[in-house]
């Protein structure tokens, strides 16, 4: 069913009342995912953003608690004020991300509630891509642009419509406000077929990339692939799938907050100890680490490579360390034979 | 309780500065005012340090940060030092803390600069006075760098 | 050009198969359009992968510390200029280095591309020509349009200290600098910088890709990380951020040779710039210094005369 984008835009300006509203929107840098409160906000015709919207269920920067001490009594206040919101404009390699977030945040021992909290009261409304980048390569993963898992609605530009498909109930009912619903004409539908079987030009074959790193904790592709890495955070904190984080408290006096702020592994003192002990104190060791926990620690923990193709790193990393190279280099890389 | 509401609203604001001052000159000029019982406004908290060279630029930044609506900084004059070239190789970074600061918007007159001798008590009393009506007139600070315990990400 | 990468790639073949090295560090074709990346070359066979163009916009000298054993460097005029200043600092011995000098008339500013034709695809330089077809558009561009802001006042072009120098030398006006991007900004009033600076440091997510690709900062830990005492708490906050940015500025005083790495490596298209030239001015207008033109010398803040300006800063009684 399509509906066309003046009537799509009345349904999204009436959701403003009772939603907060993500969408993307031009800034300085690019695109952005920001809360707008209007469809003409809304920039139409884009990539995607620069930094990806997990953000919004797993905040950079977020108070988990706050304490007080009075006397021998101490009084805990919990600090998640969430909204309903609708994310809209996620492309479908970001909405697999949230996914694969998903799988972190809960899983058989543990629910992470903050986490929780914010992705069930959002619904997500995934677009698919009209338009590829060189360095889009998400069909590596199986991930097609015009993808509709982790989506609770998918919409496809048709030009001056959106096609929308209802992908799970939450969308649905969603949906549901939606007017004016009409039946795709022969042409649109073709052009839905085309845009759903794009491929991304650009691929990394990674069908036995898993198993080969079993066998690789030793190689010595690891000793030349981390030399020009800088160690900074900008991978980190620019990919959809990247969770880890750090947790301190801030106390003054008799109050404080308990805080989780983003973390990378890339830094060098992300694994310090309080002993003071660093087992991963070489930049060698952070890099085996990264690529091990994306392509094949998370694939035998989850039964998924933590990569969607979304290709921030690549284009954002100062040393232009491309991981489509590296997982090239490490299919390649010979094993030693112990 | 509308005795309370008056007094309040009477109270002046009294600007909270944090005092640098080191331990040879500076620090002995502050505490010759005392014995001399010379009257200085008490808005100044005071932390000993061994030499003005010792100033890290972030001890600067960090007292803002933490609510201080002024700074101060104290050493001997150029000449005097106790460590001989401490106060040398700290004016060349007064020079430039002071510069940047005010570069990114922080108004002049929050960050000041001394040279006060351990004799100079009543000297040490007017530059606190001067300080303390030029930071006042600024008003509290409005959080330029403000570190807060778990503050949030603004939009 | 061409005559440029052959001398590179033979001096890297020949210090490397004598001996007199254990790695070449230079520049490579990185993997997208317009992009060179940082490349160490181990073995002779391999130096046929160093480049030297418009795009070769890393700052090397920071890899050298951590780099065991005897390095030779490609260095352009600003990268050897960090060089002398880790030298001066003694970050580094000499004797383990071999610097490959060559003149550098600039590098490109690929922000400036990508916001006019989007997603670059494909491009090519040509004779100080740069043809670029990107997502959005296709354009033509003249090499000086394109050049990086801080290689428009750049004022060594040529490595100030070199073992070897490759190409030729480029002239340089000796006038003395003139900082107008700074002065402009000073000319301001103190709330429009305010407001300005605000508004860069809204655009921070402290990925730290500014500090790490600074060859100048190489504290084993960065007072962002240290915990006691705590400066800064991840709170990523436009007030948070001047404070992380205000603190490494004015720990680089002095210091900061101007190669522009920190503004290049920002993902977020901060301003850092701003902030350390109004610093590099100040230690030239204050001091008569600027950092790391040779070997011999300290930095700024480690020297001092009995004729420093004071009348700037001094409490006015």
């Amino acid at each position: 069913m399509k509906i066309s984008k003046e009537k799509f835009g009345q349904a999204f300006d009436a959701l403003v009342a009772e939603y907060q509203i993500i969408a993307p929107v031009s800034d300085a840098n690019g695109i952005a995912f920001k809360g707008v409160k209007s469809f003409s906000e809304v920039k139409q015709d884009y990539l995607n953003s620069k930094l990806p919207p997990k953000a919004f269920f797993f905040p950079q920067h977020e108070k988990l608690m706050s304490y007080k001490k009075e006397g021998k009594d101490v009084s805990v206040k919990s600090e998640l004020k969430v909204e309903n919101t609708v994310l809209f404009g996620i492309r479908p390699c970001d909405a697999k991300g949230m996914q694969l977030l998903d799988m972190v945040f809960k899983n058989d021992q543990y629910t992470d509630p903050y986490y929780y909290e914010r992705r069930e009261k959002s619904v997500i409304i995934g677009v698919a891509c009209n338009k590829i980048a060189p360095t889009c390569f998400c069909s590596s993963f199986g991930i097609s642009p015009a993808g509709s898992e982790g989506s609770d609605l998918l919409l496809i530009d048709l030009g001056d419509s959106y096609d929308v498909e209802m992908i799970t109930e939450k969308g649905k009912a969603l949906a549901a406000r939606f007017e004016a619903l009409s039946e795709l004409s022969a042409d649109e539908q073709a052009l839905v077929d085309k845009i759903k079987s794009a491929v991304t030009p650009s691929k990394v074959d990674v069908s036995n990339t898993t198993s080969k790193l079993d066998k690789m904790f030793n190689s010595p592709f690891w000793d030349t692939l981390q030399e020009k890495c800088i160690g900074c955070n900008v991978c980190s904190f620019s990919c959809p799938t990247c969770h880890c984080f750090d947790i301190s408290e801030e106390v003054r006096k008799n109050e404080g907050t308990r805080v989780r702020t983003w973390d990378a592994c890339m830094a060098p003192l992300f694994t310090l100890h309080g002993s003071g002990h660093n087992p991963r104190d070489q930049k060698k060791a952070r890099w085996r680490q990264r690529l091990m926990h994306k392509f094949n620690y998370f694939v035998h923990n989850n039964g998924a490579m933590a990569c969607v193709g979304c290709g921030r790193c690549i284009k954002s990393c100062p040393v232009n360390m491309d991981i489509r190279q590296v997982i090239d280099g490490a299919n390649k890389a010979e094993l030693v034979v112990e | 309780m509308g005795e309370i509401q008056v007094e309040a609203e009477n109270k002046k604001y009294e600007p909270k500065i944090a005092a640098f001052l080191c331990n040879w000159c500076s620090y002995a000029g502050a505490d010759l005012a005392g014995v001399g019982r010379v009257q200085y406004p008490a808005t100044i908290r005071t932390i000993r340090v061994p030499c003005s060279g010792r100033i890290n630029p972030l001890y600067v930044l960090k007292a803002m940060a933490n609510g201080a609506d002024g700074v101060l900084v104290s050493g001997c004059h150029p000449g005097d030092c106790h460590y001989i070239s401490g106060n040398y190789v700290a004016r060349r970074k007064f020079a430039l803390i002071k510069s940047l600061l005010n570069h990114v918007g922080l108004e002049e007159d929050r960050i000041s600069f001394s040279w006060v001798s351990a004799a100079e008590g009543i000297r040490f009393a007017e530059v606190v006075k001067g300080v303390t009506e030029r930071v006042s007139a600024l008003g509290p600070n409005n959080g330029i760098f403000k570190v807060d315990d778990g503050g949030a990400a603004d939009e | 050009m061409n005559k440029i990468i052959n001398d590179i790639r033979e001096t890297a073949r020949q210090l490397l198969a004598e001996g007199k090295v254990d790695v070449v560090i230079g520049y490579e074709k990185g993997s997208l359009p317009l992009k060179a990346t940082p490349c160490f070359v181990h073995s002779p066979e391999s130096v046929d992968l160093l480049i030297w163009d418009e795009t070769c916009e890393n700052n090397l000298a920071g890899y050298l510390a951590k780099t065991p054993g005897k390095k030779a460097i490609v260095a352009k005029g600003c990268d050897s200029r960090a060089l002398a200043v880790l030298l001066q600092e003694n970050q580094l011995v000499r004797d383990d280095l071999y610097i490959i000098g060559v003149s550098c008339h600039g590098v490109i500013d690929q922000r400036k591309i990508g916001a006019e034709v989007g997603e670059i695809l494909e491009a090519s330089i040509n004779d100080g020509k740069i043809s670029v077809k990107g997502m959005e558009g296709d354009k033509e561009y003249l090499f000086t349009e394109l050049k990086d802001a801080t290689c428009q006042t750049c004022r060594y072009p040529n490595p100030v200290i070199e073992d070897l120098h490759i190409g030729e030398t480029i002239e340089v006006a000796q006038e003395a600098p003139a900082f107008a991007d700074v002065t402009e900004m000073e000319n301001k009033s103190n709330s429009e910088r305010q407001e300005y600076f605000k508004e860069q440091m809204s655009k921070c997510i402290r990925c730290y890709a500014c500090r790490n690709a600074c060859p100048l900062c190489y504290c084993q830990e960065c007072f962002v990380d240290c915990n006691s005492p705590k400066w800064l708490t991840g709170g990523v906050n436009r007030a948070e951020n001047l404070f992380f940015q205000a603190g490494r500025v004015l720990h680089l005083a002095g210091r900061c040779v101007d190669c522009g790495a920190c503004t290049r490596a920002c993902p977020q298209g901060v301003d850092i710039r701003a902030l350390n030239r109004k610093m590099t001015k100040d230690v030239y207008v204050m001091f008569n210094h600027e950092s790391g033109i040779s070997e011999e010398g300290k930095p700024a803040l480690n020297e001092y005369s009995a004729n420093d300006p004071e009348e700037q800063f001094l409490v006015k009684e």
